[in-house]
């Protein structure tokens, strides 16, 4: 909102873990790095909330289906939609574009009910790697994490160390964990301390 | 721990969710039909009984959407997961619906009356019109009076 409050002039951004550095742990039997995690920064977020009438709006704007099935991502190319409850999900796009897009969609389904917010900097995205990813979420995770029951293209709001997270696996050993970005520190603090056994790196 | 079907995500475990207390609580909407002591019934009495209890449920760390439980108090079975609005389909949990106190007091069928009168509109449209009209036009007359 600075842009609104100064005119042309915006403060300047700063991501939810930038400064957060020399927090690497080596795996203790010399081994691979059991965890690796990344601040994704740059990514698009809008929550819309609506049913599937607006279905048609959205697919022309991202190419997704809206909603995506129960639990599931759709996506295209770089744009893809979170399913997080029968009449809600979260678009993920390209940095710098969540204004304009959710601007364009709102101006296409006017008069429909529907509500398409722009919640980028009140989510933090991390991705989660390694071949002991499942492992280290499972320790404050009560969702069945096997790569059977929960494969990629999956997602699921849940509660990791009673933070409240929103895990999509994007692959059988990578996940994007969204988390509020004032519950960042703590997040990426807690998964250090799970991953001390495995071995910890983080990338801001 | 309780591991609850939520109708959206599927099994969750129980802390994901936080209970909302008995079901099927009507509101009466017309409150000054029924005394304070009627009233009563409806704002401040919960059942807590031992055996089947009809339950708000809520996914608060998931999809965020509500539904009913059907749930064993002693053995924390749960007979059955259905929709909010909805009366339970098992045939305990439909008994357990049917017998409780609350069916029979003034407050529930206060609650009963006015959605029944919510109702009546719909059913005569061409009513509706006519009398905004009147009210309309008796509006001006009246302010002038004051
Ligand atoms: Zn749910």
């Amino acid at each position: 909102m600075a842009d609104i409050m100064t005119g042309d002039a915006m403060l300047p951004g700063r991501s939810a873990l930038a400064g957060r550095a020399g927090m690497n742990v080596a795996a203790p039997d010399g081994g691979k790095t059991g965890l690796r995690v990344q601040e994704v920064a740059h990514i698009g977020k809008i929550n819309i909330r609506g049913t599937k009438s607006i279905a048609k709006v959205i697919w022309n704007h991202t190419g997704c289906d809206f909603p995506p099935a129960n639990n599931m991502v759709s996506s295209a190319g770089a744009r893809h939609i979170v399913w997080l409850g029968p009449d809600e999900a979260l678009l993920l796009c390209e940095a710098g574009m969540e204004r304009d897009l959710r601007r364009k969609i709102s101006a296409d389904l006017a008069g429909q009910h529907f509500a398409a917010t722009n919640v980028t900097d009140a989510l933090c995205v991390l991705k989660v790697e390694g071949p002991d990813v499942r492992a280290v979420l499972a320790k404050g995770c009560a969702l069945d994490l096997h790569p059977g029951k929960f494969g990629p293209g999956q997602c699921a709001q849940t509660v990791l160390a009673h933070a409240g997270v929103t895990i999509i696996a994007t692959d059988e050993n990578c996940f994007l964990l969204i988390c509020r970005t004032s519950f960042a520190p703590y997040t990426l603090d807690w998964l250090q301390d799970a991953a001390l056994e495995f071995g910890f790196v983080f990338q801001g | 721990m309780l591991i609850i079907n939520c109708p959206h995500c599927g099994p969750r475990e129980e802390s994901e969710f936080a209970c909302g207390g008995e079901a099927h609580i009507a509101r009466p909407l017309a409150e000054n039909s029924i005394s304070d002591a009627e009233f009563a019934d409806y704002l401040f009495l919960r059942d807590n009984p031992k055996g089947l209890f009809l339950e708000r449920w809520r996914h608060s760390a998931g999809c965020r959407r509500w539904f009913n439980i059907a749930r064993d108090t002693v053995s924390h079975e749960i007979i059955e997961v259905y929709p909010m609005g909805a009366l339970p389909r098992k045939k305990d949990a439909l008994a357990t619906h049917a017998a409780s106190w609350r069916r029979d007091t003034a407050a529930e069928k206060a609650a009963e009356r006015a959605a029944q009168k919510a109702q009546k509109p719909a059913q005569k449209p061409a009513q509706k019109p006519a009398r905004q009209k009147a009210a309309a036009k008796k509006a001006p007359g009246k302010r002038g009076g004051k």
